[in-house]
């Protein structure tokens, strides 16, 4: 087995590197961590909580239509459950999620101790977990929001949705888009000048590429929902006119503001789904992937057709011919990246000898569950077919064979996958290969019908329909479905819990993978690696016969935090960055911001005094320390500690 | 644990003599500034685009009994805006040199300009003859004000203490990035103003008839 073990040439450096890089133990200091894997952990657990929250409201509403003029729930309580089930699969698990994988394993693969700004990350965290926390309390008070995932106005206007429901909704929406902005800004830092010396753009896994452009197209989309929302609550709390038709507003504005970050959000979540894949299918087959730079480039060019498509969600709004007709091309030409990355990875399948482990059934449905989807999509990016369709169950059994197939199947793959590295022991085989079953049966069985049940005119959103209609046998199979889907989830859950503490231990490196997470232990010591590594491939772990021989930095100080930057194309060391310890102004100061941003729900001037608590927060956080002159003198006897 | 003597080719860096300063492109928070004035920027577009949207679905714009805009004070803004810029960039270059006395005055200048703009801006408000909720063109007017008008505040807040650690004595010619990325927010915090400049006081002045 790989060690990484005859690196430590001295215990007592080694155990002060640990020290340094150590996230203090004890409940408040809990609080005070900043380490990008304690981050990224959380990140993840937390977002499969309100994936199994958000899960469960799923499987109630299924409760509700398996039999017609059912009374399980009311309208007003099922309109609240969808739209809480939209909202958390979107903003609240799927983003993330995806994002939580890149905070925990984009540092790892390119080599390098932390993130650009470990304390930014710690602050995105809180937020997410506040706005998520708020989110529910609406629901459990009964005043959720309840105008669908995507809030259009008129409804969301405060004429049609009274209450504090959309209150809650258009502020979390914004609040967490905080976190969601600053996650990936510091991704973008980290992986353009924090890379392994050596490791140029062109040797840097495809895992880092997918995170690196979900990055970006976070950047450029979010910022629309968020000045979206913000003019939407204005709408609401001051009564400003931007959506209200009768004040010179348009609701149309809503739509495309909200569409503009809505469409590219679905490859958000797809894109680090794609580099997921990547991952899996180069380590499960043993070789170099198929068409590296034709897959990057493919993941660059899907970031940037995806800010092409957003009308392709409002055909049946009314706007002129010209525009349908390009949207439609550009949904079409989406196809072609994505294309380009479905044959690769075929041709890297093609004549492999592929082990069928968990994570590769994972990836296998994936293909069958997206190419349906992927051929769902080309029938609605049509006119005349999406005006048949549009707002049917048609339109609900597409999006979930994208979503599940593109991000759900991708995404618990990387869960297996990655287990062993972030606990050091292997998820249960025998559970997973029961686990992906279900999963794959229940998927196909709970949405499949629903295209039938569309072209029989069944409409979205529904809390209940009549009996003589025809649709209560499909329903009620589809519950029965359903069931078997969330058993698939569970088992996963179990196994995930259970492996914990008595799933096989893993070793640094269990699936013979490529890439530098597996180059250390699992799950991998404070400091990341004992010595920072030196790569001259693509392929580091492939081309040293063992991870001992791999090059690495000399100089780095064990007694203070230090990591390399390296130049933004060709990764030369550059300079050597002091990072932050551990600290508590990112919790402190996610409760001053989350504090604004609640409190102006309830009295628009709180937000100021959020503002002004917010601002004593920062300077408490950024006031500089002269980190540069501590322990000068011991500089000299540390010269040789790596 | 093993204890094996490392083969000291192994290791093909050495960063004990890198330097532990960073004074722009190679900070990573130079880059994070960078994101940050990004997604800003995102914002600004998404307003200005909305502008104009909302401008083309309203058959009169401004809307009838809406006065054209004066120019004179926000023009007097624009200017103060952009010099306030040349005086952040004497700040940064007098650091470079080592002058800090001249590097605090440049810094204080600056928030002073802000601070102008400020009261003008301030002034404006009370002088808007529409409030926000009567017509979609007051909303956007207030708004986009206001997003900028707040930009401004922090913007000042942030450059005001830096000024006053530069009087402690934190900054000099080798620690300087805290001022090099306050200098890359302020700039563009002040030159954002020009699109909404346009936008709220060029635009409706090209496209109001008089009368309606």
């Amino acid at each position: 087995m790989q060690s990484t073990a005859t690196y430590d040439h001295d215990p007592a450096s080694t155990q002060l590197l640990s020290r340094t890089w150590e996230s203090p133990p004890g409940v408040l200091n809990w609080f005070t961590h900043v380490n990008h894997r304690q981050i990224g952990y959380r990140f993840v657990v937390t977002s499969l909580v309100f994936f199994a929250l958000a899960g469960v409201l799923a499987l109630i509403m299924r409760l509700q239509l398996i039999s017609p003029e059912n009374t399980l729930l009311g309208p007003d309580l099922y309109n609240q459950l969808f739209t809480m089930h939209g909202t958390t699969m979107m903003f609240f698990f799927a983003v993330p999620a995806m994002e939580g994988l890149g905070i925990y394993l984009a540092p790892l693969m390119i080599g390098t101790r932390d993130m650009s700004f470990p304390r930014l990350n710690a602050f995105g965290y809180y937020v997410y977990l506040i706005a998520g926390i708020a989110l529910y309390t609406s629901l459990f008070l009964g005043m959720a929001p309840a105008a669908g995932w995507f809030s259009y106005v008129p409804l969301a206007n405060i004429a049609f949705s009274e209450g504090r429901g959309m209150d809650f909704w258009t502020t979390m929406i914004t609040f967490i888009e905080i976190s969601a902005l600053a996650a990936a800004v510091e991704l973008i830092v980290t992986i353009l000048k924090q890379r392994a010396p050596g490791m140029t753009l062109s040797r840097m896994p495809l895992f880092v590429w997918a995170i690196l452009v979900m990055s970006f197209m976070i950047v450029f989309a979010m910022p629309t929902v968020m000045a979206g929302s913000v003019l939407l609550a204005l709408d609401r709390a001051f009564f400003t006119q931007f959506f209200v038709a009768a004040g010179g507003g348009d609701p149309l504005l809503w739509q495309h503001l909200f569409w503009f970050f809505g469409h590219p959000e679905v490859y958000i979540i797809m894109v680090p789904a794609l580099g997921i894949i990547s991952s899996i299918i180069a380590t499960f087959t043993q070789r170099p992937i198929f068409g590296y730079t034709a897959l990057v480039l493919s993941l660059v060019a899907t970031g940037f057709v995806s800010f092409g498509l957003w009308v392709h969600h409002m055909f049946t709004t009314g706007l002129p011919h010209l525009g349908l007709s390009f949207f439609t091309a550009a949904s079409a030409m989406i196809a072609i990246p994505t294309g380009v990355q479905v044959f690769c990875w075929i041709a890297s399948l093609w004549g492999a000898r592929i082990r069928f482990a968990t994570p590769m059934l994972f990836i296998l449905g994936f293909f069958a569950i997206f190419v349906i989807g992927g051929l769902t999509g080309v029938m609605v990016a049509s006119i005349p077919f999406d005006s048949q369709v549009h707002d049917s169950y048609f339109v609900v059994a597409h999006l979930h064979y994208v979503l599940i197939g593109g991000a759900v199947f991708p995404f618990f793959a990387g869960l297996y996958y990655w287990y062993p590295k972030m606990t050091g022991r292997l998820m249960s085989e025998r559970l997973g290969r029961w686990s992906f079953a279900l999963i794959f049966i229940g998927t196909n069985l709970t949405f499949f019908p629903m295209h039938q049940l569309g072209f029989e005119g069944m409409p979205r959103r529904v809390y209940t329909y009549l009996a003589d209609m025809g649709w209560q046998d499909l329903n009620f199979a589809i519950t029965l479905a359903a069931f078997v889907l969330g058993t698939g989830f569970l088992l996963t859950l179990i196994n995930a819990v259970i492996s914990r503490s008595r799933g096989d231990l893993a070793g640094s490196n269990p699936w013979q993978a490529e890439t530098l997470e597996w180059a250390t232990t699992s799950p991998p010591q404070n400091y990341n690696f004992r010595h920072l590594p030196v790569v001259s491939s693509r392929t580091p772990l492939w081309d040293q016969s063992d991870a001992d021989r791999l090059e690495c930095v000399a100089g780095l100080r064990a007694d203070r935090r230090e990591l390399l930057v390296t130049t933004l194309l060709e990764a030369r060391a550059q300079s050597v960055l002091i990072m932050p310890n551990p600290s508590i102004w990112p919790f402190l100061l996610s409760l001053a911001v989350g504090f604004g941003f609640l409190g102006f729900m309830f009295e628009p001037w709180l937000f100021v005094v959020g503002f002004a608590l917010s601002f004593f927060m920062i300077v408490g956080w950024l006031w500089p320390k002269k980190p540069w002159l501590d322990g000068e003198q011991s500089y000299d006897q540390s010269h040789d500690q790596c | 644990m093993s204890t094996t003597e490392l083969n000291d080719s192994r290791f093909s860096i050495d960063a004990t003599d890198l330097s532990r300063f960073h004074s722009g492109t190679d900070a990573p928070i130079w880059w994070g500034i960078v994101g940050l004035v990004l997604i800003e920027m995102s914002v600004v577009a998404a307003f200005v685009i909305s502008y104009f949207y909302l401008l083309m679905s309203n058959p009169q714009w401004p809307p009838a009994d809406y006065p054209v805009p004066e120019l004179m004070l926000p023009t007097v803004s624009l200017v103060l805006l952009l010099i306030s810029c040349v005086t952040m960039y004497m700040a940064g270059r007098t650091l470079n040199k080592g002058q800090v006395t001249a590097f605090v005055l440049y810094t204080v200048a600056s928030v002073a300009l802000a601070c102008v703009v400020l009261v003008i801006r301030w002034q404006q408000f009370q002088d808007f003859e529409f409030s926000l909720d009567q017509h979609v063109y007051g909303s956007l007017v207030w708004t986009i004000s206001g997003f900028h008008f707040l930009h401004v505040v922090s913007a000042a807040i942030g450059t005001a203490v830096v000024a006053i650690l530069g009087m402690m004595g934190f900054f000099s010619s080798t620690q300087r990035i805290g001022v090099v990325v306050d200098t890359l927010y302020w700039n563009f915090v002040a030159l954002a103003w020009i699109p909404f400049y346009l936008i709220l006081y060029w635009v409706p002045r090209l496209t109001y008839t008089a009368g309606g």
